[in-house]
């Protein structure tokens, strides 16, 4: 076997596959539409209450945090777009015209993932920031806008949109594991939203399995306030949820590769 | 050119493909014949690194499939016509093929030209017609302008023009010095378009031999359907009486 290269010839395939597919730009307009119209919406309601708002409500207000609060909603259409960046390969039959001309499996993987991964991430890094902006624009109103060199803020943006580009990968991973897109679709939707409820069951015993779950991590990851309220310890601390993405990245990554560097 | 060697497939229990040996040779359309079940589609994805053989090699110039290096330059396939995501553009699916194997972006639309799909190169695969489609992989299999060439059931469902156009491109191409390999089952066709005929059943070798003396092989007046049937009637999976009446009751000349 010769050394693992990835040629820039198979990278730029998968590019063209990618930006190619329809399902590529209905995903992604998606996202943004979620991502900042769920954001703006948060950030309206506030800021057209906030008068009548309790103390604790007011206290509870992040200006980082609620403008980034649809990429939790943003993160479906991304999660569906790395599903369907593969399985629809497996559903088509097009995964043969694929090997044929890439016939190591290893190879067509990698770069399959790397260019999504790219893409993914920077969608979601724009996606991030162009919702941060957006609502601070609508908090400068009433004054409530923090600016993007305040502490934590920038950390806070990035890794919103880091968060989305993993769950980008998680759907990528079980696309590759499952092969059927509905199949694969059911699973990715089950894995970022049915594991926060049925994580929240073990909280008589341990808080764990709340702080490996997507959701409660996205919520450590977009914010600059500590979390406050009696749910608070639900909440993983900064470094556990920036080790929940390498968890999760790594391990469906990983058994997706495991099924595709199969026979097809 | 292409050498299989001791080719074996198991699927479960089932052997598919049971120590099958020949070799496609240059300049000539190899016809690939076999009841249904026989294993020719196997032995194909097998040559294309598509399946893993049990035991035995399928060799391209010496290396197996999944060793080359830019395989679009040195064998051109065309399997089902559902190779392709239907929502994509015709143009677009050759064009990611092409970038694969870091061939000029000018070869998609020669391929588009000479297959006659100019005209929709912009129009998603989804709409296209069974003949269309077949076109577009035939377009696919020849991008890498390769030495070697394998269609898998390439006629199904065209119409005569199609099944002229694609029996002239065989021919032509063998003509060129290619090696074409070319499985189906419409007996008639095969008569006019192969050289040479190889025919499996249940996965092992029946003949391999030049189609002159194959038909022969079957008596005077022969057609290539009697032959074959004949050198069949053993392996086929699931028999039924015509194909045993016919090669009883044919009597010499008609």
């Amino acid at each position: 076997m010769t050394r693992f290269t990835i040629p820039l010839a198979v990278l730029r395939s998968e590019w063209i596959k990618l930006h190619t597919a329809r399902s590529t730009y209905i995903a992604l307009i998606a996202a943004f539409v979620l991502g900042l119209g769920t954001g703006l919406l948060d950030v309206l309601s506030v800021t057209g209450h906030w008068a009548t708002m309790s103390a604790a409500d007011r206290a509870d207000f992040d200006p980082v945090g609620d403008p980034l609060s649809g990429f939790q909603l943003g993160e479906l259409a991304l999660g569906a777009l790395g599903v369907l960046a593969v399985s629809t390969e497996y559903a088509t039959g097009m995964i043969r015209s694929t090997l044929i001309a890439t016939p190591r499996r290893a190879v067509v993987y990698t770069a399959k993932a790397l260019i999504l991964g790219l893409f993914a991430l920077l969608a979601s890094e724009l996606c991030a920031f162009a919702a941060f902006f957006v609502g601070q624009l609508v908090l400068r109103r009433q004054h409530l806008d923090v600016s993007v060199t305040a502490p934590h803020v920038l950390r806070a943006i990035t890794f919103a949109g880091l968060y989305m580009a993993v769950v980008t990968m998680v759907g990528f991973g079980l696309g590759a594991l499952i092969r059927h897109t509905a199949g694969a679709m059911a699973a990715m939707f089950a894995l970022v939203f049915l594991t926060y409820p049925a994580a929240r069951a073990f909280e008589g015993s341990s808080y764990l399995p709340d702080h490996l779950t997507l959701a409660d991590a996205a919520t450590a990851l977009a914010t600059i306030a500590p979390p406050t309220g009696p749910h608070a310890q639900r909440i993983p601390s900064f470094g556990f949820a920036c080790f929940d993405l390498v968890l999760y990245l790594v391990a469906f990554l990983g058994l997706g590769a495991a099924r595709a560097l199969r026979d097809a | 050119m292409v050498e299989i060697r001791g080719l074996t497939k198991r699927f479960g229990g089932t052997t598919v493909v049971d120590d099958l040996s020949f070799r496609i040779e240059p300049g000539r359309v190899t016809g690939f014949l076999g009841p249904n079940g026989a294993g020719k589609s196997t032995t194909m994805r097998m040559i294309l690194g598509l399946d893993t053989p049990a035991a035995g090699r399928a060799l391209i110039g010496g290396r197996p499939y999944r060793a080359l290096d830019k395989p679009l330059r040195l064998v051109g396939a065309l399997l089902e016509a559902g190779a392709v995501h239907p929502g994509r553009r015709a143009r677009d699916h050759l064009a990611w093929l092409a970038a694969s194997n870091a061939l000029p972006a000018a070869r998609v639309g020669e391929l588009l030209e000479r297959t006659g799909l100019s005209a929709v190169a912009g129009k998603r695969v989804g709409g296209f017609s069974l003949g269309m489609r077949q076109r577009l992989g035939i377009a696919a299999a020849l991008l890498g302008d390769p030495p070697i060439l394998l269609f898998d059931e390439p006629v199904n469902g065209l119409d005569p023009e199609g099944v002229l156009w694609i029996r002239t491109l065989m021919k032509s191409m063998a003509a060129e010095g290619r090696a074409v390999l070319v499985s189906s089952h419409l007996m008639s066709e095969m008569a006019l378009t192969a050289d040479h005929v190889i025919v499996i059943g249940r996965g092992r070798l029946i003949a391999d031999t030049g189609m002159r003396q194959f038909i022969e092989s079957a008596g005077p007046g022969a057609s290539l359907e009697e032959a074959y049937l004949r050198m069949t009637a053993q392996a086929v999976d699931y028999s039924t009486d015509a194909a045993a009446i016919r090669t009883q009751t044919r009597g010499p000349g008609r």
